[in-house]
């Protein structure tokens, strides 16, 4: 089963508003090894043609793992806004 | 602006014990939740101890929605293409009252809402704190969308990530070596289908824990809980690991790869498929998971705060058994106690709050921490998801393996596999390690 | 102005999955919110509230769950609520349920204009505006996007009217209307304000007005399962029959997909 196929599975209410911002500036500076293309369990993050890292907020899972893994601090990272993102039905 | 005496930020156990109990004895609670309903943003592997905290709040769990009564442990160690599985059947199990349940977090925690109310406390989803309200070093409310509310005293009930805790200054961003994160499938079945597979009786449940070669070295292990009409699946990886860094030993460990290429692998073993066969998933989530243990706990309290649950830290990995929800649970109740004590009061200092932490000293909460502190370092080891397990199953396939050869002596056997992986310098220092366990 | 504003509350859709098997769906402990049609009649009878005066009634049939999801009708500006949660209400069908809105209304008694959605979000039936309009001998128009309350020299005399736009589809239907009278209203009305957590809390602390058969003065015949017209026979997800074709190359996929079409008889050579 691929990730697409099991994101698919979740309830998602997708806000308008990003809740995941990636610092360019910071990110294509600093980050040489971008832990984030791997850690994430929904896969969310990709690199474009210009080799800089892409988030699809919308498939969120909200577990937070890339913020851990984000050593140079180049993500904003919070919580959806209420009433957004993912929503369990059985946790 | 809207005041209430005490403010609860987040519905999950923690959260909620601590309204529950806050609510009870006449205080004004106000329990706010950022998902849709209580449980929406929650994830659990699949387990709850009822041992440790039946006497914290009796008469709850008659009517709980809980899944199945854990009768049967099992552990299996991992090689790459071989395992060892370790089952305890025990009737001590079957007999009430039963230590153990599996269970799935959003169902349990709708109903535990539900008695929070029943109980007096106003459980409100749909809202997000954004902030604290903090006025001369004391935490006197909460902002959620620019909408003050001012309390006496805010509990940061608000998961492993706090930002709450972190606002008030009583713990750090960013520190990936104490978190793993778990991955889980929710896979359904009917309730025939999964007594008949893992040979079970009406309303019995089995709790298997995997350790191995499945995470490719890298710190954590596999879970498989029964639920009523489904099973939990899941795998959780040590974040630091993932990123390459071993806990142990810098940038030892294996090159970073994806949870979910691990998880498929996982499932793929010859273990895994036929328990999963013909099930449907309904589920993937992804939570992450405090591993640092008692040297990790948070701050605890602040004037006019206290943390509770998996934002202070409180879980215990100890490979065999996986503890949280107890703990979170606990500490919500001793946060409620601490909270009536500074009422009586009328003084909610941190001297007054720090009761929660004399409560908690007291209980199997920062007990059971405790002893086992030095739990983390030893299961950061990567020797022990790569080769003591491949050891352990390669000696027992020499042992049992009849071929077209004649067989070596058992002794020979078992003296090459000690010459081979055992008499090593790290070992002995694993050794050692062990004694602080 | 005095509003009635009917409220229903409906178990987020979103939540609900059909089971692979049987093709049912699962709906049992989903939570409840309010439909934005519900949500767009409590908004504008807010703002009416808020330029002409009067007061917001919210009356909402359904499980205890109401007495959680009626807290936002209170928060958004309801001056009252009224509930009805007993388990008789809640085994009726669109008739039934007119019948016991009808009969609350009829209880509350001081009212101008009686605002609802025009359809549920769940069940869609479009039943309730016209037969509880009926039931109350009133005045009735649907599919409203605009209500305008019309103060022109009619404040000398007692007769107050509203001035309602129509969405037909292709056109729009300007319709005055003497009060007191019954509106379905569409999520086209306005954008409803969402309710601050003071707000919530505040509306918490308020007490609720629970109203059962007794208040209401219904029987147990007009009720609930003896009272049923329409009979359910099923409830089922329709059958999906999903076909895929993989390719690499785009061209010689469409190709693949044009056969297949044409296999399957959508597609004529």
């Amino acid at each position: 089963m691929n990730i697409e196929a099991k994101l698919g599975l979740d309830v998602f209410k997708v806000d308008t508003e990003p809740h995941i911002v990636i610092k360019h500036e910071i990110c294509q500076a600093k980050c040489q090894i971008r832990y984030c293309l791997n850690i994430c369990p929904a896969e969310l993050y990709t690199l474009d043609k210009q080799d800089e890292v892409q988030v699809n907020y919308e498939g969120c899972l909200e577990c937070g793992a890339c913020l851990m893994a984000c050593e140079h601090e180049a993500l904003t990272w919070q919580y959806p806004r209420a009433g957004y993102g993912v929503q369990y039905r059985f946790g | 602006m809207e005041k209430v005496e005490f403010v609860v930020v987040g519905a999950g156990l923690s959260g909620l014990a601590t309204a529950m109990v806050l609510a009870e004895a006449g205080a004004e609670v106000l329990v706010v939740e950022r998902g849709d309903y209580p449980g929406s943003k929650n994830v659990t592997g699949g387990r709850l101890y009822l041992g440790p905290i039946r006497s914290y709040l009796p008469d709850l769990w008659k009517d709980a929605p809980l899944e199945r009564r854990v009768v049967k442990e099992r552990l299996t160690m991992m090689a790459p293409e071989s395992s060892i599985t370790v089952e305890l059947s025990s009737d001590r199990f079957r007999r009430p009252p039963y230590p153990s349940y599996t269970l799935l977090y959003a169902v349990f925690n709708r109903w535990f809402a539900d008695q929070a109310s029943e109980r007096g406390a106003l459980v409100i989803p749909g809202y997000k704190v954004d902030d604290l309200v903090v006025k001369d070093g004391r935490v006197v409310g909460i902002i959620s969308s620019g909408d003050e509310i001012h309390a006496n005293a805010v509990v940061a009930a608000d998961g492993a990530h706090s930002f709450m805790a972190e606002k008030a200054g009583l713990r750090k961003p960013h520190a990936a070596k104490n978190f793993a994160v778990a991955i889980k499938e929710v896979i359904e079945f009917t309730p025939q289908v999964i007594e008949d597979r893992f040979a079970l009786e009406d309303g019995e449940g089995t709790a298997q824990l995997f350790f191995g070669s499945l995470t490719k070295g890298i710190h954590g292990g596999g879970f498989l809980y029964t639920n009523l009409e489904s099973l939990s699946l899941g795998l959780v990886l040590a974040i630091q690991d993932l990123m390459g860094k071993s806990g142990l030993e810098q940038n030892q460990g294996p090159p970073p790869v994806s949870p979910h290429d691990l998880f498929e692998a996982f499932k793929e073993r010859s273990e895994i498929r036929p328990l999963i066969a013909d099930g449907h998933t309904v589920e993937y989530s992804a939570h992450i998971i405090p591993k640092g243990g008692f040297r990790a706990i948070s701050r605890l309290v602040t004037d006019g705060m206290l943390v509770v649950g998996d934002a202070a830290g409180f879980t215990l990995n100890m490979g065999v058994t996986v503890r949280g929800m107890d703990f979170a649970l606990a500490s919500g109740v001793l946060a409620a106690r601490a909270l009536l004590h500074a009422r009586e009061q009328a003084d909610f200092s941190s001297a007054t709050l720090s009761y929660y932490k004399t409560l908690l000293k007291e209980s199997f909460v920062w007990q059971d921490l405790k002893t086992f502190q030095y739990m983390p370092d030893f299961m950061a080891n990567p020797r022990l998801y790569e080769r003591y397990p491949s050891m352990a199953c390669d000696l027992l396939e020499q042992m049992l393996w009849i071929g077209e050869q004649p067989k070596v002596k058992l002794s020979a056997t078992i003296l090459r596999t000690i010459r081979q992986n055992l008499l090593r310098v790290d070992v002995l220092r694993d050794l050692i390690r062990m004694r602080k366990i | 102005m005095n509003i009635i504003v009917c409220m229903k509350q409906v178990i987020d859709l979103e939540q609900i999955r059909i089971k692979p098997k049987t093709r049912e769906p699962v709906i049992e402990g989903l939570p409840f919110l309010f439909g934005d049609f519900e949500k767009c009649a409590l908004e504008e009878a807010v703002r009416i509230k808020e330029k002409h005066g009067g007061k917001v009634t919210a009356l909402a049939v359904g499980s205890p769950k109401l007495r959680d999801t009626i807290k936002e009708a209170l928060a958004i500006g309801a001056d009252e609520a009224i509930i009805l949660i007993e388990p008789i209400f809640q085994d009726s069908d669109a008739m039934g349920s007119a019948r016991v809105i009808a009969k609350a209304i009829e209880k509350v008694g001081e009212y101008d204009l009686i605002l609802l959605g025009d359809s549920s979000a769940d069940e869609y039936s479009g039943e309730i505006p016209p037969r509880i309009a009926e039931l109350l001998d009133l005045p009735q128009v649907g599919f409203v996007r605009e209500i305008e309350v019309m103060t022109d020299n009619d404040q000398m005399t007692d007769t107050k009217k509203v001035r309602v736009v129509r969405d037909m589809e292709d056109a729009l239907e300007v319709v005055e209307m003497a009060l007191p009278a019954v509106v379905g209203v569409t999520s086209e009305l306005n954008t409803p304000r969402l309710a601050p957590l003071s707000a919530i809390l505040k509306a918490s602390r308020k007490p609720l007005n629970e109203w059962g058969p007794d208040d209401i003065g219904a029987t147990a015949d007009e009720l609930g399962p003896k009272a049923l017209v329409v009979e359910v026979l099923s409830n089922l997800a329709p059958i999906q029959d999903r076909k895929g074709i993989n390719y690499q190359d785009v061209e010689e996929g469409v190709a693949e997909v044009v056969k297949a079409l044409q296999q399957e008889g959508v597609l004529t050579q």
